[in-house]
Parts: structure tokens; sequence; C-alpha cells
């Protein structure tokens, strides 16, 4: 277990240390790439304005993650339901996919007249599609003996949904969940690159693009060391959310024997 | 008066594949009756019909066992894995109704009935291929049925633990007075077991004959190795091997 996380963070160190020392040696310039002692200093003093930021971030992060897992979550259950609807609605979803964020964010934007909202939808338009696609087979992915068994004992479509299919779809779920929580994050952050806002409601993209302009490249890359840390938290927070409630029975998230 | 009375039945499915044609088999109240045939022979399609999970192509099957007098248990142990053993059990109780409490005392029950008391919060990954298929034994009895119907149970467990359930099984059945049909490919279970066997050949699927085994119960270990037994296995075999031939 220990192993588990000290590989990681023992090859972190060390390439820290690299980078460090490749900067002082070939004498890089601080506005072309910081050192990581540089970027730490920076990330301490500039806390006050940086901290605002992430929180903002972390917030339309979370929002459109949970928009995604409801739209997505009761859209699945939908198709479940009925395949004239899967049938009729899927394209579409699959069409929000793969359009770019870049290249419609601008307009959401427009449409949206709310710079927080258009955030919002962007974040949650990445988020989404993994989300529904993984429950869809999940909730499909039933045994058929267990069907047949519901069918025996009289279980209706409703109650064969709520006891069968969405428990036989869970793992399914929390794996298009971790998916989505990086692209949440990752569709919060781009699209307020696309917006380029100003005033109080900025993210960590807004310091990012500020901090750019103003050639302040320290605080560029710890807005931007913010980011990374922020993506990793969500996934590990999530695979525990899938550690606890699969850790019991599905295969994924048990112990290997020792 | 038979408890099933399966009458001219054939099934055809979509495939076009003509599983039974022309079966007629009675199921008396109380008994145990066991279905031997070779893979194939719709041993299984059979079965279902009589569960009314399918629906036959022609002919007729006369139950007057209703889907609430019905156990079925598969030849895997079928459990959710998201269950609790306890849970599982109590599974037809909770799609009928009952309230909690009694739902889980019954289902506390039926465990005690098959000998995992002391298992009830254990996870289906825990349990051994026979304690699991204990379980949905225990489950297909929870909600004492009239009929119990099996489909090759044992198949897919190793010989000991297939002897114990064996025995586990026809003291359940003297005890519960269910019916059972026992479907099986296994000429010596179905000897052990059951009072009349029903003989099955393939392409397409019928009754070809039928067994009596007046042998008292209890049935012991010693029945296995005795003479009567040999006997027995031997007009079966030689039964079975006409069905595969025909």
């Amino acid at each position: 277990m220990s192993a588990r996380i000290a590989a990681p963070v023992v090859l972190g160190i060390v390439m820290l240390g690299l980078w460090e020392a490749a900067v002082r040696a070939a004498g890089i310039p601080s506005y072309i790439l910081p050192g990581p002692i540089l970027v730490a200093r920076t990330l301490v003093a500039d806390w006050g304005t940086l901290a605002p930021a992430l929180v903002v971030t972390i917030e339309i992060t979370v929002a459109a993650l949970a928009a995604a897992v409801v739209v997505g979550g009761l859209l699945a259950v939908l198709f479940s339901l009925s395949r004239w609807l899967e049938l009729s609605l899927f394209p579409y979803a699959i069409i929000l996919q793969v359009t770019p964020i870049v290249a419609i964010a601008p307009l959401i934007i427009v449409w949206a007249n709310n710079v927080e909202l258009s955030l919002l939808i962007c974040a949650w338009l990445v988020a989404f599609f993994p989300i529904l696609s993984n429950t869809i087979l999940g909730l499909r992915s039933v045994d058929a003996n267990l069907l047949s068994l519901f069918e025996l004992y009289g279980a209706g479509r409703w109650r064969t949904l709520i006891h069968l299919r969405l428990p036989s779809a869970l793992p399914y779920f929390l794996g298009g969940l971790r998916i989505s929580g990086g692209l949440a994050l990752i569709g919060a952050v781009v699209a307020e690159f696309v917006a380029g806002t100003t005033g109080d409601a900025s993210g960590l993209a807004y310091r990012i693009l500020e901090s750019g302009y103003q050639l302040k490249i320290p605080r560029m890359f710890a807005a931007l060391a913010l980011i990374s840390a922020t993506g990793i938290v969500i996934f590990l927070l999530l695979t525990l959310l899938s550690h606890l409630l699969l850790r019991h029975w599905h295969e994924s998230a048990l112990a290997p024997e020792v | 008066m038979p408890l099933v009375g399966v009458r001219g039945v054939s099934k055809v499915f979509a495939n076009g594949v003509q599983a039974l044609a022309n079966v007629s088999l009675d199921v008396g109240s109380g008994e145990f009756l066991s279905v031997l045939g070779p893979s194939g022979c719709g041993k299984s399609t059979l079965l279902r019909l009589i569960a009314g999970l399918i629906q036959p192509s022609g002919g007729t099957i006369e139950s007057s066992a209703g889907r609430a007098d019905l156990g079925f248990v598969f030849q895997e142990p079928t459990l959710m894995p998201w269950a609790t053993t306890l849970a599982n059990v109590a599974l037809p109780l909770k799609l009928h109704g009952l309230a909690r409490r009694e739902r889980e005392a019954r289902s506390a029950k039926a465990l005690g009935d098959v000998g995992l008391t002391g298992f009830e919060r254990a996870w289906p990954r825990e349990l051994s291929g026979g304690m699991k298929m204990r379980v949905s034994i225990a489950r297909a009895l929870v909600t004492e049925p009239r009929l119990l119907l099996m489909d090759e149970p044992f198949a897919a467990l190793d010989e000991i633990t297939r002897h114990r359930l064996n025995a586990d099984l026809l003291d359940l059945w003297q005890r519960t007075k269910v019916t059972v049909v026992f479907v099986t490919h296994s000429v010596f279970e179905s000897v052990f077991l059951s009072q009349r066997i029903a003989v099955m050949a393939a392409r397409p699927g019928r009754v070809l004959s039928e067994l009596s085994i007046a042998v008292a119960y209890p049935r012991s270990a010693a029945f296995r190795t005795s003479a009567e037994y040999a006997a027995y296995c031997r007009q079966a075999s030689a039964q079975l091997g006409e069905a595969m031939a025909a």
C-alpha cells in the first residue's frame, strides 16, 4: 500500500529536482521557464490572488459535474426504458460530444448572456457524455438469469429498474464519473480561456491569461500547478467514492488476494 | 390429479429451431421427478415453459401452481453480488411487498434450513460455489412454494459438494413436501434423488420413456453403493442410451 503512494511521489521529487537543476545549470530566465522552487514561492506569495480564482474554477467544475450526473444519469435511465427515445436522441448526444468546445463556446457565451452560466454549460457539455454512455451500457449489462428471476416473481419494469438494473449499472456509472470529473475541470478551464472573462468572477484560466499578458510567468506556472493538483484531487476523491461503493462486491474494487 | 400437466407441448424458437415436439408429462403433487436427457434435448426449455417464463408454440400446460407458488433454481447461483446473503434470500419476499422485519425473519429461517446460519451478512463474493448454491435454494424456498424447479443446479460443483447437496435437498424435500422437478444430465444423480425419471431425447426434444425408482426414503449414502442402485443406474443408462440414439 505504501509502495503505491511512495513510487509516484519519489519519481515526482526526482523530476522536480532535475527540473530545478536544469534551469539553474542552463541559466534559463524565469520569464521563459521558472524552476519549481520559484513557482512554489510565487504560489505562496500570490495566494491571495490565486486562491479566489481556484475557488471559482472548482465551483464551476463541481456544478458542471453535478449537472452531468443528473442529466447523463436521467437520460440513460430514460433511454433504457424507451428504445424509441434512445434511437432518436442518442445521435444528438454524440454530436454534442464530438463538437470541440473551443468552437462552440463563443456561441454559448453569446446565447447565455451570463458568463458563469455559459462556463457551466460548456463544462457540462464536455463532461456529460461518458456518464451517459457508460450508464446506458451498465443498464443493459444485466445478468439474464436475474432478469428471468425478477420476471418470475412478478416484478414490473419499474421495480426491475430500481432493484436490478440500477445496481448492475453502478460500476459502469462510476467508471464514467471518474472520466467526467477530469473532463469537467478541463471544460471549465477551456471555456474560460475562450471567454477571457474580466471582473471578480474569474477562475484560474483568467489568471493564467492575465499572467501571460503581464509576463508574470512564475505566477502562470503556479496557476497551472493548482489546476493539475485540483485534477488529481478530483480523481482521487472519485476513486475513493468508487471504492467505498464497490468494495464488497465488484471485481474492480476488490483487494488482490495475498 | 397432477400438479402440472404438460399436454402435447411443442416449442419453436424465433430462429426456427424446434426445441420441443409434442411433449406430454404429468407432475404429481409432492413427487420428486427428474428430467434426464443429453445436452440440447430441450429439458431447460421444458422447465422454463412450466415456469411460465416462455410460452408454448403448441399444446397446453395446465398447472394448479400459479406464478406465486413457484421456486426456480438455475445452474449458476444467480445471486445479486451487490446484496448480502440475507438480502438475496429475501428478494422474492421484497418483490411481493412484505415488510422488512418479516422478510428478514423468514429469510434467516430459510438460510438455517440450508445450513447457512451465521452467514446472513456475508457477501456472495465471500462464499464458495456450494454455499452460493445453497443460498440460491434458500431463496427459491423462502416463499414456501408448491413447486420447485431446478435446472441442473449442481452440475458446476465438485463431486463431494454435489453429494452433500443431494442429501440436503432430499432432506428439505421430505420436510417441506414441495413438488420438485429436477433437470439433470447425470444418471447417478437422477437415480439417487428421484421417485420417477422422465428420459428425454433430442432433436426434436421429446419424452421417450419413464422409469420409476421404487426405493424408500430417506436414502442414505449407503444406497449409492447398493446393488439396487447399480441396477437402476444400468436401466436408466440404457434408456438414456436409447434416447441419444433416437
